[in-house]
């Protein structure tokens, strides 16, 4: 599944020292940040509605560039529910029919059912580096933290359906602590926001990401990280559609 | 000698003959009319589809046909394009890449058939370009662009010049960003073509799916006329036997069934108007005879033998039938070739029509051999109908017949 | 007094008479018979249409056709269903849930819609059933499920393979089962028939976790011209957020074909009553040249301009009223004959009608209003038609007449 994007987005690599940088270079950090050859996580995703609210439970393994395994650890109904993801293959392994399906290609273009993470958040990787253009736009504090403002505007090519993206990323550990989308019309389209920073695996970075749609009151998407590891040793052989069943929650 | 004598007699009640010709010219007219709106009803139905998107022909690879995946391409297609610029009856085509995918923007997205297409050819193998309700048909300046109907932009919440995100698979499966801006909105008949369906250049898409030439997975085929449509069909078919050709009938079956049912009820009109004009024939006619027993008594009272009156009075009705049956033709062809040029605008007759350019006006118009067919049904019908009241005059005893005023 | 010189001149020539009524009855006749065609071919295509798909009209919940989601759907409120049975005019109410899924079988996959039915409530709307290629139709409660034959082909399935399936249910809970194919339809539309799954609606309910939920109530009616009073009195029972829609807002397309039809179809019986006027007049014309004589002489004998004018008025008002009634009685039994029998088409025609699974008849219409509305126009033609004697009346120089 696609979460696990995010999180690589959001990952902190080693925190250099912040010598003052323009704005791509900022924004290049604060992506390589979260990159990692391999991975291994455990999240929450809550999806909260005005008349419902899910949360699920999952694991994450990941191999860059082409492999990403989920487990699905909770709610009971879900648990066990895999997701293999091979080069441009994703296959589903449904535990209470014990079958495994393959996804069309078509649905990958849809972005994950239900949650406020569209496809452009999730899938697209260094998009913010590459699609878009970069000016500094001051400083702001946010949260006790010192943060560079920095305005990202998508290049005329880039498949990106953002007018205007702001983003706030922290002086110290280039931690992106909000995120604003904007239509091309200007208009505030949703909100990203980080918080409760915390060192996981080694690195420190905000562990709970919600995203907040504008004109959907009472709605929006918490995704948690409870624990991480970068680069650990995995195999691609481990990314195998009989590993698929064979892991237990 | 007759036929003198029935000229004269002709033109002795000028207006008499006047009411027969005429009955006959404007009931002939009006049967060809009705012909012509029913036609040209059932061809304006088939036509909006046709214009719209289907075209009279199409073809594909039958894999296609059966998985609408960007890898089941028409493998040489320049061989199919060469003939089809040789062949006389083929208006013009349209080398299409289709590819299923998405449209996104800010705020939501929605499946889609994005159409790649060459705007020349397009513009003429359909009249999309006519349905455009705002913008140009890929003719603007920026780099990327795209045409999407109105209802499509509706539920993505944009606009002209609005950025479009459309996502697409490659041939290896990756997944295509593309970004366009909006350069022409339309609205057609059909809201869920307007919905799913988003115009790109073709050359954006080849370059984006890393192609050297086009793929091309449907060429739809436009003919200068639909009756050239099972020939055309024939040729094609049998010298690709590779590929999959389908008339727009088998590729959406439902329009067939509307313009069959459209046609079915053509001939029951016009049967009904034919047997009107008729009766109507016959009851002047009818009246025309008794008005003229006793004249018809005086002519027989003084010698003429009764076949002789019998002739005479046929020759008599035959010419003004001919003469009525031209001019009839003659009235009716006019009345059709200027609403041909003009049209009709059923708008007027219906509340509630919205104005959907091709859809509400009504061509009319007529085969030539249906206008020959008509006439001499109305002349043959003309002169039958003058039989029984002839008969019944020449039956009578001249001596009755002198004494009727 | 002018009424009974007229009636007597009626009734004195009685060819002459005949030969006029009959022209008018006969021009009803075909004015009836043409446009009960029409109207008949209307109805008959919504009822085919509505038989087929969306049925007349539906319940849905308000936000349901802009957003089709099981989010959308309700749990219908208790007691309406059967109020709805109940209401004169619903011929028959069947609940659907409709929603999307991914079925299946080996390594094929395809996206399919999943109908939720009640098996004998919609067969006995859609008569779905008569579409069964292989395997059998479904029961109520039914663990397994029915397809298009094409997109069994697709998948590669046949009657007696499990396939499994995979959605998204109520409030986003996974929807997964596996499902035994027990029949297949070979479906009219492609469309459909390479994408459509049905199921029972109990067991669509339990694996989408949409218990008691419906998307639609589907009503089919016994008399479509009734829909109008219908569907303002269902809209009392009917709560919000919930609403009730033709098949007119369903099938707007329908709708504008059949407006575009009848618009063309007024046409046509424009053309029609010009053929018939033409008819009618010629007629009159020809009986009044007859007549020209009797008129000279009455009027010599010193019967004013103005009362013959009245007599030949009343006369023709008669006589083309005569026509009028004889057409009627004629044309209604006529046109009922064939509302009961309709003709039945052959060849291509009936071809094209039978791949859509409608009967090829043509049908026809026995609306009160519509054989009404043909004997007055041509009522009134004919009273048109008439004004001509009295022009003639006037301008005729009594002495000129009596020697023709």
């Amino acid at each position: 599944m696609k979460p696990i994007k995010v999180a690589f987005l959001l990952l902190l690599g080693c925190v250099t020292a912040g010598l003052a940088q323009n704005a791509t270079e900022i924004i290049r950090k604060s992506d390589e940040l979260m990159r990692a050859n391999s991975s291994i996580s455990e999240l929450s995703m809550k999806i909260i509605k005005p008349e419902w609210t899910r949360e699920m439970r999952m694991k994450v393994w990941a191999l860059e560039p082409d492999f990403t395994l989920v487990l699905i650890t909770a709610p009971a109904r879900d648990k066990g529910t895999v997701t293999l993801k091979r080069k441009q293959e994703v296959w589903n392994y449904l535990p209470s029919v014990r079958r495994t399906i393959k996804i069309p290609p078509s649905m990958m273009l849809q972005g994950w059912m239900g949650s406020d993470f569209t496809n452009d958040d999730l899938v697209r990787q260094s998009s913010i580096v590459v699609d878009y253009e970069h000016k500094l736009a001051g400083m702001e504090k946010l949260d006790g933290y010192d943060c560079y403002k920095i305005e990202m505007i998508p290049k005329p090519e880039a498949g990106v359906v953002w007018g205007k993206v702001l983003i706030w990323v922290t002086r110290k550990g280039f931690m992106q602590l909000k995120a604003e989308y904007y239509d091309e019309d200007a208009v505030l389209v949703k909100t990203m926001r980080g918080s409760d920073i915390r060192k996981l695996g080694g690195r420190t970075f905000p562990t709970r990401w919600a995203m907040i749609p504008n004109d959907k009151p009472g709605q929006r998407t918490v995704l948690i990280y409870h624990d991480i590891r970068f680069n650990p040793k995995i195999k691609s052989s481990f990314f195998s559609l009989q590993n698929m069943k064979r892991l237990r929650p | 000698m007759l036929f003198l004598l029935a000229w004269r007699n002709v033109w002795r009640n000028v207006k008499r003959s006047t009411i027969i010709i005429v009955s006959i010219a404007l009931g002939l007219a009006g049967g060809l009319f009705a012909g012509a709106v029913m036609m040209g009803m059932g061809e304006s139905m088939i036509n909006s589809a046709i214009d719209r998107n289907l075209g009279h022909l199409q073809i594909h690879s039958p894999a296609y046909r059966r998985d609408a995946l960007v890898s089941n391409y028409i493998r040489s297609p320049q061989k199919v394009l060469s003939l089809l610029d040789t062949l006389g009856s083929v208006k013009a085509y349209s080398a299409r890449t289709l590819l299923e995918g998405m449209a996104s923007s800010a705020n939501s997205s929605y499946g889609v058939t994005i159409t790649g297409v060459d705007p020349e050819r397009e513009r003429e193998t359909t009249a999309l370009v006519s349905m455009l309700v705002a913008g140009n048909f890929l003719a603007d300046k920026y780099r990327t662009q795209a045409v999407i109907g109105k209802k499509l932009a509706e539920r993505l919440g944009l606009k002209l010049k609005s950025k479009i995100i459309l996502t697409f698979q490659d041939r290896s499966g990756e997944i295509v960003y593309m970004a366009a801006r909006i350069v022409g909105l339309f609205k057609t008949e059909s809201t869920a073509f307007d919905e799913m369906t988003v115009f790109v250049r073709q050359k954006d898409v080849t370059r984006l799916l890393g192609a050297r030439k086009p793929l091309i997975h449907e060429i739809a085929i436009r003919l200068k006329n639909s009756s050239t449509l099972p020939a055309t069909k024939a040729r094609l078919a049998s010298g690709f036997s590779d590929l999959k050709v389908e008339e727009w009938r088998e590729i959406a079956p439902e329009l067939a069934f509307m313009s069959t049912s459209v046609e079915s009820f053509t001939y029951l009109f016009v049967a009904i108007i034919i047997f009107a004009l008729i009766f109507g024939i016959t009851n002047t006619m009818l009246m025309a005879v008794m008005e003229r027993i006793h004249e018809l008594g005086i002519l027989m009272a003084v010698g003429m033998k009764r076949g002789r009156v019998f002739i005479m009075i046929l020759m008599e009705t035959l010419l003004l039938s001919f003469v009525g049956g031209m001019l009839g033709m003659l009235i009716g062809g006019a009345a059709i070739a200027w609403f041909n040029h003009f049209g009709i605008d059923l708008s007027a007759f219906a509340q509630g029509l919205e104005g959907f350019g091709s859809g509400t006006t009504l061509y009319p118009y007529l085969p030539g051999v249906m206008y020959a067919a008509l006439t001499v049904m109305i002349v043959v019908a003309a002169n039958i109908s003058a039989l029984m009241p002839a008969w019944k005059a020449v039956r009578l005893k001249p001596a009755q017949a002198v004494r009727v005023y | 007094m002018l009424v009974k010189l007229a009636w007597k001149n009626v009734w004195r020539n009685k060819k002459r008479t005949l030969i006029v009524a009959a022209s008018v009855m006969f021009a009803v006749v075909l004015a009836i018979l043409m446009r009960s065609a029409q109207l008949g071919s209307y109805a008959y295509m919504i009822d085919s249409a509505t038989h087929l798909q969306t049925g007349y009209l539906q319940v849905q919940h308000r936000d349901y056709r802009e957003n089709r989601s099981l989010e959308k759907s309700y749990v219908p409120p208790v007691g309406l269903k059967d109020t709805l049975t109940q209401m004169t005019g619903v011929s028959a109410v069947a609940p659907r849930l409709e929603t999307f899924a991914l079925v299946s079988h080996d390594s094929v996959t395809r996206a399919v819609g999943i109908q939720g039915i009640d098996p004998a409530a919609e067969d006995a709307m859609t008569r779905l059933s008569k579409w069964l290629v292989k395997g059998s139709f479904l029961e109520k409660g039914d663990s397994s499920l029915i397809m298009g034959a094409g997109l069994a082909k697709k998948l590669n399935v046949t009657v007696g393979d499990s396939v499994v399936l995979y959605g998204m249910g109520y409030h986003g809970q996974t929807a997964a089962a596996i499902l035994n194919v027990r029949g297949l339809l070979e479906l009219p539309l492609p469309q459909l028939n390479n994408s459509a799954v049905l199921m029972s609606l109990s067991r669509v309910q339990y694996i989408y976790m949409a218990p008691g939920r419906v998307t639609a109530l589907v009503m089919m009616l016994d008399h479509p011209d009734e829909m109008a009073r219908i569907k303002t009195e269902l809209a009392r029972h009917v709560p919000a957020p919930l609403t009730v829609i033709d098949w007119q807002e369903m099938m707007p397309e329908l709708k504008q074909y059949i407006q575009i039809d009848n618009a063309s179809g007024l046409i046509m019986l424009a053309i029609l009553y010009m053929v018939i006027a033409f008819g009618v007049f010629g007629t009159v014309m020809m009986m009044t040249a007859e007549r020209e004589r009797e008129f000279g002489i009455l009027n010599a004998l010193g019967m004013k301009k103005t009362r013959l004018m009245a007599v030949s008025a009343v006369e023709s008002v008669m006589v083309s009223f005569i026509g009028a009634l004889a057409g009627l009685a004629l044309g209604i039994p006529l046109a009922l004959y064939y509302v009961e029998h309709p003709i039945r088409l052959s060849g291509d025609l009936a071809a094209a009608y039978e791949t859509l699974g409608i009967e090829p008849v043509m049908s026809f219409s026995a609306r009160p209003d519509m054989f009404g509305a043909q004997a007055l126009v041509v009522f009134v033609i004919a009273v048109f038609c008439a004004l001509y004697p009295l022009f003639f009346i006037r301008r005729m120089r009594a002495s000129t007449a009596i020697r023709h």
